[in-house]
């Protein structure tokens, strides 16, 4: 050799060479395992929300008319009392309102029974909670501010660092040298292509 | 000709009878909503304002009855309400629920225009108008907007000018029965000539303001004017 250099630390220094892939993966699959209780959580809770015109994602709505027997005793709190009993409700109503001379309104946490009390007629309206979507759609829109914002932010960068990592785990013709950058493409022209299709904001 | 002798041959083509017309019926009942729907639109399509515009605001569908829409709701209790008239005014006040029954009603029927494209034409609010609520309060001359608060921080604003119109309203009433639950118990705003969100439920004060104040939606992508004729729907 007439550098009298062996070829050997150059091929080393090759081989030393940094395989970013592994890394990758594992913090892909490991970000993606954290992040499946808060996709479920929002994607639930963006499919309640987004068909909003067609049914309250929050609540189920409460709306019956019932017929009481009259007379109604004189005394608000005596009628309510009568008036609970033949419909046979057994909770404590929050208050018993005399809305006007002819309106009875007992309260109830979830319902009011309206009465008429002149000719008995009652209507029973109220909404009664869809426990899991009215909690999803109250953390999605957060309604909750304080932390949740926090949260909420950290969710989107994860969902970038997925997006984003998701690119680069898989080398050659499958990743984004071949099918990977079509098929990436193609999911990117779906919102381009909506915009410039439907005229945009 | 093939006979149907067998009880299982009997029992198939009764299940097919029975699974064709129910078919049959749920597509008959399904084209017969939107049918009666649409026949509503096209009527209101052809129809006037007083003010001249069209009845139907562009891209409207008209639907029969007002849909909840969601919200978080406020306490229904009507002894416990109480509505805050408050901000830039000389007289500030507050009023219970009794208070709110007791001063001059006003009953209209109003067109209703939700900004995810339905609308319900001639919904009966029954309520007092802001701008006897206003008078009362005495807004100060600088003040140029109302922004209507609700339950849990919910806001939303007009300016001073439209709430003044006489068919803005504080609700307690809905097609002739106290106002449900759905919609704002006890008492919500009624500002029906913008998209209707604008119309805060469960109402808690409504505030006069010098500057404009963009609201829970306003300041969510929604556009800070509303107006459903130039369909202002987003900002």
């Amino acid at each position: 050799m007439p550098d009298g250099a062996s070829p050997e630390p150059a091929r080393l220094m090759r081989k030393r060479k940094i395989n970013f892939r592994p890394w990758l993966r594992a913090l892909h699959r490991d970000v993606g395992y954290f992040a499946v209780g808060l996709t479920v959580v929002y994607a639930t809770s963006g499919l309640a929300v987004n068909h909003l015109k067609d049914w309250d994602p929050n609540f189920h709505q409460v709306n019956r008319t019932h017929q009481l027997a009259l007379p109604l005793p004189s005394d608000d709190e005596a009628a309510a009392k009568n008036a609970l009993g033949a419909l046979g409700v057994r909770e404590e109503p929050r208050e018993v309102y005399r809305a006007s001379p002819t309106q009875l309104d007992v309260v109830f946490d979830q319902r009011t029974f309206h009465i008429d009390t002149t000719n008995g007629v009652v209507h029973e309206e109220g909404q009664a909670a869809r426990p899991l979507l009215r909690a999803a759609n109250w953390l999605h829109l957060n309604r909750g501010k304080r932390a949740w914002t926090y949260v909420a932010d950290s969710y989107a960068v994860f969902l970038l660092f997925l997006a984003l990592s998701g690119l680069f785990m898989i080398p050659g013709r499958k990743g984004l040298l071949g099918r990977g950058a079509l098929v990436a493409l193609l999911g990117a022209a779906v919102p381009i292509l909506y915009v410039v299709l439907s005229g945009g904001p | 000709m093939h006979k149907p002798n067998s009880e299982l041959e009997k029992a198939l083509a009764r299940r097919r009878f029975i699974q064709t017309a129910g078919a049959g019926t749920v597509v008959l009942a399904l084209g017969g909503v939107y049918v009666l729907s649409d026949a509503l639109t096209r009527e209101a399509r052809g129809q006037t304002r007083e003010d001249g515009r069209p009845r139907l605001p562009p891209g409207q569908r008209v639907i029969q009855a007002l849909r909840p829409m969601g919200g978080e709701p406020g306490d229904p209790s009507p002894s416990a309400y109480r509505l805050r008239i408050h901000g830039a005014v000389e007289a500030p006040f507050e009023l219970t629920f009794a208070e709110l029954l007791a001063l001059p009603q006003a009953e209209l029927a109003l067109d209703v225009h939700c900004v995810t494209s339905w609308s319900v034409l001639g919904a009966k609010f029954k309520g007092v108008r802001v701008a006897d609520l206003a008078a009362r309060a005495k807004p100060k001359a600088s003040a140029r907007y109302v922004i209507f608060e609700a339950a849990h921080g919910y806001t939303s604003n007009i300016s001073l000018r439209d709430a003044l119109k006489p068919h803005v309203l504080v609700a307690h009433q809905l097609d002739g029965a106290p106002l449900p639950r759905a919609h704002g118990a006890p008492v919500r705003a009624v500002a029906s000539d913008f998209y209707f969100w604008k119309s805060a439920k469960w109402l808690t004060g409504i505030r006069f303001s010098e500057h404009d104040e963009p609201g829970y939606w306003e300041t969510r992508g929604y556009s800070n004017h509303a107006d459903p004729w130039k369909e202002e729907r987003y900002a």
